[in-house]
């Protein structure tokens, strides 16, 4: 689900002239992450379950689902590239949006393998067009300075859709049928393309009018040798790597061991870390404003090491639960740095959305192996081995953030010139 | 029709991938997601998908095939197990291939572990 975490804006901040232009732009930012993150609910680990219901084999699904990772991963530097060419990002949106509802229609219409296929490279590719396309948009309309209060919001708001989305599926799923799920994520894209038509107003400006030797564009090479993207991409690998596995590690214990309540407190897995991010995205965003992004990026990853030890130790399916917040605390920290970074080093460049995708790229790897890892971890030795095993990631994640993850947040001096 | 092809009612026959599983109190344990068969083809277990949340946590769990109800199939698209949730969550997770698959039976139904790659 770290696909749909990205961005937000501050719509206090900019109360200028335009401000009612500008309160409506923030609104449609505001619904534009909430539904995105609902739509996004749907697909990911739900789609194994009804394709089960369809008759499909496990080999049928894990061949799907591949499909879908391969293409996002393999979408994520090319969608940077075309996103960072189109210069209307709501177009960009509204496109994702719309192959979003097609993605779902096909999997509610057509659960055969061809059109499942489409449906999965679709949505990976439209995944890693729509979220560099939202934090651009958030970069446009709250500027440099404010991005971290516009970031903060933007996850305040997708965490309430996630959380909304997973009752919501879930109910849908258990009442009505897996496949009505599929008809409701399609449902939730139109409001989601209404909280566009305020932003069809934003247009980047044209290229930075900056120090003249620069081409309109920076070259790719000069992302690909910045030694704080580079840092930051093996960070987020890292911390991901660390990450991803964890809770369906502690649900696959709680199916296991919580009984009859097992469900819903899986479910509270899922919905207490939005709640959290809720609660406390908009005071990191502004954190990482005020005091740095080093600072929020140590806070979020410092998390990591200490759930892994919690869920090693403690075993009572409640303390599960609890912990869970701690998922809360990192998912807001990491949700703002990743498009609020890629902004400090290539916001004016021309090049926000490639590094983005590369950042993007790195999570994806991260993810991947995570979960293989863990599961061979849990299958050679025990469950517990795989919580410490995840937990020394993590913990590596902060001795290199740490060690050498440079301070990003742009002087102050540079910000006024905007 | 071709004369090697004959008709085989539903009434007869029906799939049973994807079919939900109902425990003792009626309570849905999961989809069968595979099912295990000896070298003659005769099925000895059925792997259920049990429990999790939208996808996440559920845990694959062979059952005794005879433990079993494929009466409901026809009419309400699920299979019976004389077994409650409790009892599923206890067994060990099923994992393909060697050395086999614990499967959990009802008391009036023992069978001996399975090896599903004899």
């Amino acid at each position: 689900m770290h696909i749909n975490d990205p961005p937000m804006s501050a719509v206090a901040g900019n109360s200028k002239p335009k401000a009612d232009e500008g309160v409506s732009v923030g609104r449609g930012l505001d619904g534009l992450n909430l539904f995105v993150a609902n739509i996004q609910t749907g697909f990911g680990p739900f789609i194994s379950v009804y394709l089960t219901t369809q008759g499909w084999t496990q080999t049928a699904i894990g061949t799907a689902l591949s499909l879908g990772t391969i293409a996002a991963m393999a979408s994520q530097i090319p969608a940077g590239v075309l996103v960072d060419a189109i210069r209307n990002k709501a177009v960009v949106a509204f496109a994702s949006i719309l192959a979003f509802s097609a993605s779902a229609l096909l999997l509610a219409i057509r659960p055969t393998a061809l059109w499942v296929y489409a449906a999965e490279v679709l949505h990976g590719f439209s995944s890693c067009t729509l979220g560099p396309a939202i934090a651009a948009m958030s970069l446009i309309f709250a500027g440099p300075a404010m991005l971290g209060s516009r970031l903060g919001r933007n996850a305040r708001f997708a965490s309430i859709g996630n959380g909304i989305g997973a009752a919501l599926m879930g109910a849908c799923g258990y009442y009505v049928s897996e496949r009505a799920v599929f008809f409701l994520t399609a449902a939730v894209t139109l409001p989601a393309v209404l909280s566009l038509l305020p932003l069809t107003r934003l247009r980047e400006q044209a290229p930075p009018p900056s120090p003249g030797k620069h081409p309109a564009r920076a070259p790719i090479s000069g992302l690909l040798t910045n030694r704080a993207l580079v840092i930051f991409a093996l960070c987020a690998m890292l911390f991901t790597l660390g990450n991803s596995a964890m809770l369906p590690l502690a649900a696959n214990t709680l199916t296991k061991e919580a009984g009859n309540f097992a469900s819903l407190l899986i479910a509270g897995c899922i919905i207490v870390p939005q709640l959290v991010v809720a609660a406390i995205s908009p005071a990191m965003g502004g954190l990482a404003e005020q005091r740095g992004r080093r600072l929020v990026l140590l806070i979020g990853f410092c998390t990591l090491p200490v759930r892994g030890i919690l869920f090693a130790t403690l075993g009572h399916p409640a303390a599960l639960v609890l912990i869970q917040a701690l998922d809360g605390v990192a998912a807001a920290c990491v949700g703002i740095l990743v498009p609020l970074i890629a902004s400090d080093i290539a916001g004016r460049s021309g090049r926000y959305n490639l590094s983005m995708g590369l950042i993007g790229l790195a999570i994806g790897i991260g993810a991947t192996i995570s979960t293989t890892f863990a599961g061979w971890i849990a299958d050679a030795f025990s469950t517990r081995a795989a919580y410490v095993s995840l937990a020394l990631v993590g913990l590596l994640a902060v001795l290199l953030a740490f060690g050498a993850m440079p301070e990003t947040r742009p002087a102050p001096l540079d910000l006024q010139l905007d | 029709m071709p004369e090697n092809v004959k008709p085989l009612p539903s009434s007869e026959a029906a799939a049973v991938l994807g079919k939900k599983v109902r425990g003792a109190n009626g309570e849905e344990l999961g989809p069968i997601v595979d099912v295990l068969v000896d070298s003659d083809g005769h099925p000895l277990a059925a792997v259920i998908d049990f429990g999790g949340f939208l996808g996440v946590g559920s845990r694959k769990v062979a059952v005794d095939w005879k433990a079993l109800d494929f009466t409901s199939l026809g009419r309400a698209d699920t299979v019976g197990l004389g077994l409650n949730r409790a009892q599923i969550a206890a067994a060990p997770e099923y994992k393909p291939g060697p050395p086999g698959a614990n499967v959990v039976t009802t008391p009036s139904s023992p069978l001996p572990p399975v090896d599903a790659h004899k």
